[in-house]
């Protein structure tokens, strides 16, 4: 393998995760956390890259290593993450995702919530759904929390299970990458909850009552007003 | 095309030192290996606008959004991966440059025991994941390691380092599950290491792995060992740039294995629904079953997956999640491909084997008789 080719594949790569955190769509694929570590690979690979060329002024053994199994075939193995990455359109996780994950009454109360978080600090009005789920969770009772005010972003998913007024509003919880999102939502009770298409990302308002969903008893979103919103900057929430 | 690409690199090399890898290079029968390989990446590309078209489609919408919910996964696997990988192709080359065999087998103890054990804790000089730890693996075998303490760190070091003991101890706090998941994973790496100490280095390692770093060098340098050491001299730089083009090699050729395991975990995990593996939390053994198949699935890197296995902790009895944070960073679907870049067929074989079963009745074991 000619070591230009080698070089610009490595500096492509390092252009390619640059470019994805440029255009903010690094959000959809790893926690906030990590964010750093994909800019300095970044920055390392074009340094890797360009040590192709600077390195054979000094030296010249770098093909003389026994790496001559790396084909053609390999660097298109190597462009495959550059080339889906530029021709799908990037997108969240969303309700198809969920629909594989198959989501169950129990995962919408439990999967992914931590029993220790220090979000309960939060102000009510800024909770999002995952510190309505680990509240809920934690009171235990479907009416601990009748009246309070909520407003909450995520996207509308429904299924067999949900009544005509019915919805959720659900967001994926991601500690690592989205390869370990969990999905959480709150179910919501709206008149024209049939008129949402899935992955829709709405603002939703209202209060919280004791309701049913699927035969079970759960704090309910009663809601008051739907607004149909982007997808926000960070599509997941991160337990911590 | 092939004439565009291939005589570019001879022109840089200055011919009277190296006339036969000129040669070589010329000689390549580079023209029929660059159409088939045109072939292939057509037939990629082929595949790739039928699938954007089918995502278009509103009437096979489903099917495209899987194919969506499959790249997503996909790309956030190999971005999560990648800097670490880089990372440990990054270590690999220095190692390659700058440490010496005589140094390495001054370090390492003759007893199998002791020697098997420093293996299993040498992660805490090389902090690096599941990834990373397998290009560093290879470099030390050409280096000269013994096969028995290179398994020991293989398998160890993406749990014995003090990034993942950082992480287990901000998601678990200081308490059983932390010691025990340094515990075992140094024991069972170790313990299967030793195992390796009596067989044969061919048997076990591939011929590239073997071949020692002083046959690697160009035969057209007379002074052989001391090269290294004369480009250091004359110019300090030097040996960086070198480690780092040995990396930029190491990665490429580790990220094939990487993307391949990606791939096929991304595949699992859109197609696989988890809700079935999930409700076997409740039993005793397949609870742990359950969750050691979780963590070859996933294939999330050892720096972070402790937070991951909080998400589980109410669900699975603890020595589940100990079974996850043991097994997942010694073997799940992207390390073990990359096993095979290191490993004959049979012993990536026996590398799955092993640590699955002594991970398994262990954490059994302990689920049966333990009150956490």
């Amino acid at each position: 393998m000619n070591a230009n080719v080698k070089a610009v594949a490595l500096i492509l790569m390092g252009l390619f995760l640059y470019s994805r955190f440029f255009n903010g769509n690094l959000f959809y694929y790893i926690s906030e956390r990590f964010v750093w570590l994909t800019i300095l690979a970044s920055v390392a690979f074009i340094i890797v890259g360009l040590s192709y060329r600077i390195g054979s002024r000094h030296q010249h053994d770098h093909e003389g290593h026994s790496h001559d199994q790396f084909s053609w075939g390999g660097l298109a193995l190597v462009a495959l993450p550059i080339v889906l990455g530029l021709l799908v359109p990037p997108r969240p996780l969303g309700a198809a995702a969920l629909t594989n994950r198959d989501v169950s009454v129990e995962s919408l109360t439990s999967a992914a919530a931590p029993e220790s978080n220090n979000v309960l600090a939060r102000p009510k009005g800024e909770r999002n759904i995952l510190d309505w789920v680990i509240d809920f969770r934690q009171a235990g009772d479907p009416a601990a929390f009748t009246g309070e005010e909520a407003r909450v972003i995520g996207f509308a998913y429904r299924d067999e299970r949900f009544a005509a007024d019915q919805f959720m509003v659900a967001r994926f919880v991601v500690s690592c990458c989205a390869a370990d999102a969990a999905p959480l939502g709150l179910i919501v009770q709206w008149p024209d909850s049939q008129t949402l298409t899935d992955d829709q990302w709405v603002e939703v308002a209202g209060h919280i009552e004791p309701g049913r969903f699927a035969g079970e008893a759960m704090p309910v979103l009663i809601a008051d007003s739907i607004t149909p919103t982007d997808i926000p900057e960070r599509p997941y929430l991160y337990p911590y | 095309m092939s004439t565009v690409n291939v005589p570019s690199s001879p022109l840089e090399l200055p011919d009277e030192t190296y006339p036969d890898r000129t040669q070589a290079v010329v000689s390549s029968p580079a023209g029929p290996i660059l159409s088939k390989s045109a072939l292939r990446l057509l037939l990629l590309l082929f595949l790739l606008g039928f699938a954007l078209v089918i995502g278009e489609n509103d009437l096979t919408g489903s099917l495209g959004n899987r194919f969506q919910t499959f790249v997503t996964i996909f790309l956030s696997l190999f971005i999560e991966a990648v800097p670490f990988l880089l990372a440990g192709a990054i270590v690999a080359g220095f190692i390659e440059v700058f440490v010496n065999r005589e140094l390495l087998t001054r370090f390492v103890p003759r007893h199998p025991i002791l020697a098997a054990l420093t293996g299993g804790a040498m992660g805490m000089v090389f902090p690096v994941c599941e990834c990373g730890v397998v290009p560093v693996t290879r470099r030390l075998y050409q280096k000269g390691l013994p096969q028995s303490v290179g398994i020991a760190f293989l398998l160890a070091a993406p749990v014995v380092n003090p990034v993942v003991v950082a992480s287990t101890y901000a998601a678990f706090g200081w308490g059983p599950i932390l010691y025990a998941r340094l515990g075992l994973s140094f024991l069972i790496a170790s313990v299967i290491g030793l195992i390796f100490y009596l067989a044969d280095p061919n048997e076990i390692l591939l011929p590239e792995t073997l071949e020692s770093t002083s046959s690697v060098h160009h035969p057209a340098h007379a002074h052989g060992h001391g090269h290294h050491h004369d480009d250091l001299d004359h110019s300090p730089g030097a040996g960086l740039w070198q480690a780092l083009g040995i990396a930029g090699d190491d990665f490429l050729d580790m990220a094939r294995y990487l993307i391949a395991g990606s791939l096929l975990a991304a595949g699992m995990q859109t197609l696989a629904p988890q809700s079935a593996l999930l409700a076997l939390g409740g039993n005793a053994f397949t609870s742990i079953l359950a969750m050691m198949a979780l963590a070859f699935v996933l294939s999330v890197c050892s720096t972070v997956d402790a937070f991951l296995a909080l998400a589980f902790a109410n669900s699975f009895p603890p020595a589940a999640i100990l079974a996850f944070l043991v097994f997942g960073p010694m073997v799940d679907i992207k390390s073990s491909l990359m096993f095979l870049r290191v490993f004959k067929r049979r012993t990536v074989a026996y590398l799955i084997l092993l640590p699955f079963m002594v991970t398994l009745v262990v954490t059994v074991y302990l689920n049966l008789n333990v009150r956490w």
